[in-house]
């Protein structure tokens, strides 16, 4: 079946015992190219910034804003771990629409990967911020009856992180290989449209679930 | 029906299931987007000023509700391209 091959990862080489599949290499090209970008980009900063800078800085404000709408306390803080994930995410996604290369975040590896992050990101801020005690004390307020619910959450979030990154992107590629299965080279292409518009969206969301978990950890009422 | 063998007939099973079964999983989370973006629109038509706030949450629960819709695509891709009791009627 071609439509199956064409979205399972594909082992290239080996490791040791690890495996490499295209989607490892795949996030290497992607990785290369932003680090490439940024240094580039980032050489020669100004007061006064020029075309390129700008963009850069725009960047860094969106996600800091993201932030500070919901942590207005100390919004830096939290600023490399999801400005990290938005643009990976955002890259990574529209990394699809390259010819050769796939969205590692078709595969689920990349997205279960991203969101065991959040999750052991959440308690490193939370204990950072409250201390140990404080941290687990937020499981059991305002009553303890609350803990299961409170637990089976932890686990849902991650799940849902998972495999909401994970669907819209596989989705939104089978759609386009169906499409180009049945007419090829010009109807995909208003779906391939859209499909930048989902991959940013599904970044911004990606970031905006992250803080949104990270601010329940870390701010005293909430 | 009752001539065809077994592995022709999971085949055509599994493919009306995951049609009618894609169609139900969508139908309700799209009833509950479209109950979230009516809301968000009547806020926002209200007051104005409060839209990056009302925009926020309105992001928030569409991506909620969204992945109930993904959680039944997951499925039905399983059910397609990976589904585990292939192998007791296909027997690969």
């Amino acid at each position: 079946m071609e439509l199956e091959q064409e979205f399972t990862p594909v082992v290239l080489f080996h490791i040791g015992p690890l495996q490499v599949t295209s989607t490892i290499v795949d996030t290497w090209i992607i990785m290369a190219i932003i680090s490439v970008a940024v240094i580039v980009l980032g050489k020669r900063l100004r007061v006064k910034p020029a075309r390129w800078q700008n963009a850069l800085e725009w960047v860094v404000e969106a996600v800091d804003g993201v932030i500070r709408d919901m942590i207005p306390e100390n919004p830096r803080l939290f600023l490399p771990i999801v400005g990290t994930l938005m643009v990976f995410i955002t890259a990574a996604n529209l990394g699809g629409l390259i010819p050769g290369l796939k969205s590692p975040t078709s595969d689920i590896n990349t997205p279960l990967a991203m969101a065991i992050v959040v999750f052991f990101s959440v308690h490193y801020y939370g204990i950072h911020e409250k201390g140990v005690i404080g941290h687990l004390k937020h499981y059991v307020e305002p009553i303890f009856i609350l803990l299961p619910i409170e637990l089976a959450s932890e686990l849902a979030r991650t799940l849902s992180l998972t495999f909401r990154l994970f669907g819209n992107i596989l989705g939104e590629e089978i759609v386009i290989a169906v499409l180009f299965l049945v007419l090829p080279y010009f109807v995909p292409v208003p779906m391939m449209l859209f499909s930048i518009f989902t991959s940013v969206i599904q970044a911004y969301v990606f970031g905006m679930l992250t803080v949104v978990y990270i601010s329940g950890a870390v701010r005293a009422h909430a | 029906m009752g001539d065809l063998p077994a592995s022709d007939l999971f085949i055509i099973i599994t493919v009306l299931l995951s049609g009618g079964g894609i169609v139900a999983g969508v139908i309700v989370p799209a009833i509950g987007q479209m109950v979230v973006a009516r809301s968000a629109m009547n806020a926002i038509a209200r007051q104005p000023e409060a839209s990056d706030a009302v925009n926020r949450a309105l992001i928030l629960s569409l991506a909620m509700l969204e992945s109930l819709a993904i959680y039944i695509l997951a499925v039905i891709l399983i059910l397609l391209f990976a589904n585990p009791l292939r192998q007791f009627i296909l027997g690969g």
